[in-house]
This record gives structure tokens, C-alpha cells and sequence, in this order.
């Protein structure tokens, strides 16, 4: 049982790719970082995120899981 | 841990490590100069054959509007082009941009007059195993790997004068 789990879990780790230095290009791409760039944009991903996880205030926010701030 | 589990968990980590690329030999100095062609960036009907540049010394340079030192770089091996390259000193860049775009924004910020070349299918770098960006390749007159240099700092100006200087007096 637990070699299973340890086979699927190692079967997962296979999709991970490792990345040449001269394919950073693809990660170099400004939806690639962690914290959007342009202003305004980490701000509504939070909201949006926020407000699809009902976790309203798990950031920054004060205030419950209501959805109503 | 018995037999069976250890054989299970070697299989998995097996299958794991399949995921990743296939390990290539870097190129390294004694290497031979790849015999590949590359379409030319500004114009990708027309190919440029690494293999026509035998008989110079030959600069190979990885870059990419994304590299940092490539700012650095590219404008000093413009300089060492325009300098050397009567006595039969070729730069030829290789671009690693994903968009064309990208490497045209750059370009027009900091021009070079050596020929440049695009990668779509990582086909160059591949053959030449790049490990770091920028990566430099001066290959001898006879198409062999004399020095290669990962990355660049201001040191490597320097370096890469005296190398060039020292393989163009080599031939002569």
C-alpha cells in the first residue's frame, strides 16, 4: 500500500520538467511572476481569488468568510 | 523494507527521472564547433551554417533580450567585431527569445552589426548543451572549441580580448 502511494506520488513528480537556462524566456513572461506586474492586476487576482474561495480576508482584509465585504 | 517495495519505489524514481531531459555532454574547450544552420533572425528564409565559418575565429553567443549581462555583452562584442573583424573575427548571436518581438525591442535599443540568428527549436542550443545565459563559444580557425564562457562580467571583456588576439595570431 504504501509503495503504491509512493509510485503514484513519484509518478506525479515525473510531470515536473526541469527548465534550460535558455528557456527562461517562458518563465520571463510577465504572467509568469509570482506578483503581477502591472498595477492593479495582483489586486483584482486577490479579490477574484478571495471571493471564488469564500475566504474573504484570508490575505489582508479583516472580516469573515461571508462574502459580503 | 523488503525486496519488493524497494524494487517499486527504484521503478517509480526511475519513471520520475524519464521526465526530465535527456542529459546532453556540454560543450566544453577541444569540442568541435556543431555543424548546424540556423535561420536568420531578421530574415528566416535565408540560414546561416556554422560550418561556413571555418577558416575564422568564431565567436558563438547565446543571448536573449530576457538576459540581463546580454546588455552588457552585446554592445562589447560588437565592439570586438567591428575591431577584429578585418583580421578574420566573426560574431554570430544566437537569439533564445520566445517572441521575435522581444528580441527586435532589444535590438533596437542596443544594435549590433554581427549577424544574429534565431533558435525556434532549441536545435542550437541543444547541440551546443547552453548551461547558462549568456553562454560563449570562441572556436579556433580549424572549428574547434578554444574557450567557453557562462555568463559575463566585466572580467570577461577582458578575457575574451586577449583569447581573440591570441587565436588570431595563431593562424598567421
Amino acid at each position: 500500500m504504501r509503495a503504491s502511494l509512493a509510485v503514484l506520488a513519484l509518478l506525479a513528480a515525473a510531470a515536473c520538467t526541469p527548465v534550460a537556462p535558455y528557456q527562461r524566456g517562458y518563465l520571463a513572461r510577465p504572467d509568469m511572476a509570482m506578483e503581477p506586474a502591472q498595477a492593479g492586476t495582483a489586486k483584482a487576482l486577490e479579490k477574484t481569488y478571495s471571493a471564488k474561495e469564500a475566504a474573504f480576508g484570508g490575505a489582508s482584509v479583516g472580516g469573515g468568510g461571508c462574502g459580503c465585504n | 523494507m523488503d525486496t519488493m517495495h524497494s524494487r517499486a519505489i527504484a521503478l517509480a524514481l526511475l519513471l520520475a527521472g524519464a521526465g526530465g531531459a535527456a542529459p546532453a555532454r556540454a560543450l566544453g574547450p577541444g569540442g568541435a564547433l556543431p555543424a548546424i544552420a540556423a535561420p536568420r533572425l531578421a530574415d528566416a528564409s535565408s540560414r546561416l551554417a556554422l560550418g561556413e565559418l571555418r577558416g575564422s575565429v568564431v565567436y558563438v553567443d547565446f543571448w536573449a533580450s530576457w538576459c540581463v549581462p546580454c546588455r552588457q555583452s552585446m554592445p562589447q562584442l560588437d565592439a570586438f567585431y567591428r575591431k577584429y573583424r578585418e583580421r578574420g573575427f566573426r560574431v554570430v548571436g544566437v537569439n533564445k527569445d520566445v517572441a521575435k518581438a522581444d528580441a527586435e525591442h532589444f535590438l533596437a535599443r542596443v544594435p549590433v552589426s554581427f549577424p544574429l540568428v534565431a533558435d525556434p527549436g532549441d536545435a542550437v542550443a541543444r547541440a551546443f548543451d547552453v548551461q547558462a545565459m549568456p553562454s560563449g563559444y570562441l572556436v579556433d580557425r580549424k572549428g574547434v572549441v578554444r574557450y567557453v564562457h557562462r555568463g559575463y562580467t566585466a572580467e570577461t571583456a577582458d578575457e575574451l580580448r586577449r583569447e581573440i588576439e591570441s587565436l588570431l595570431g595563431d593562424g598567421r
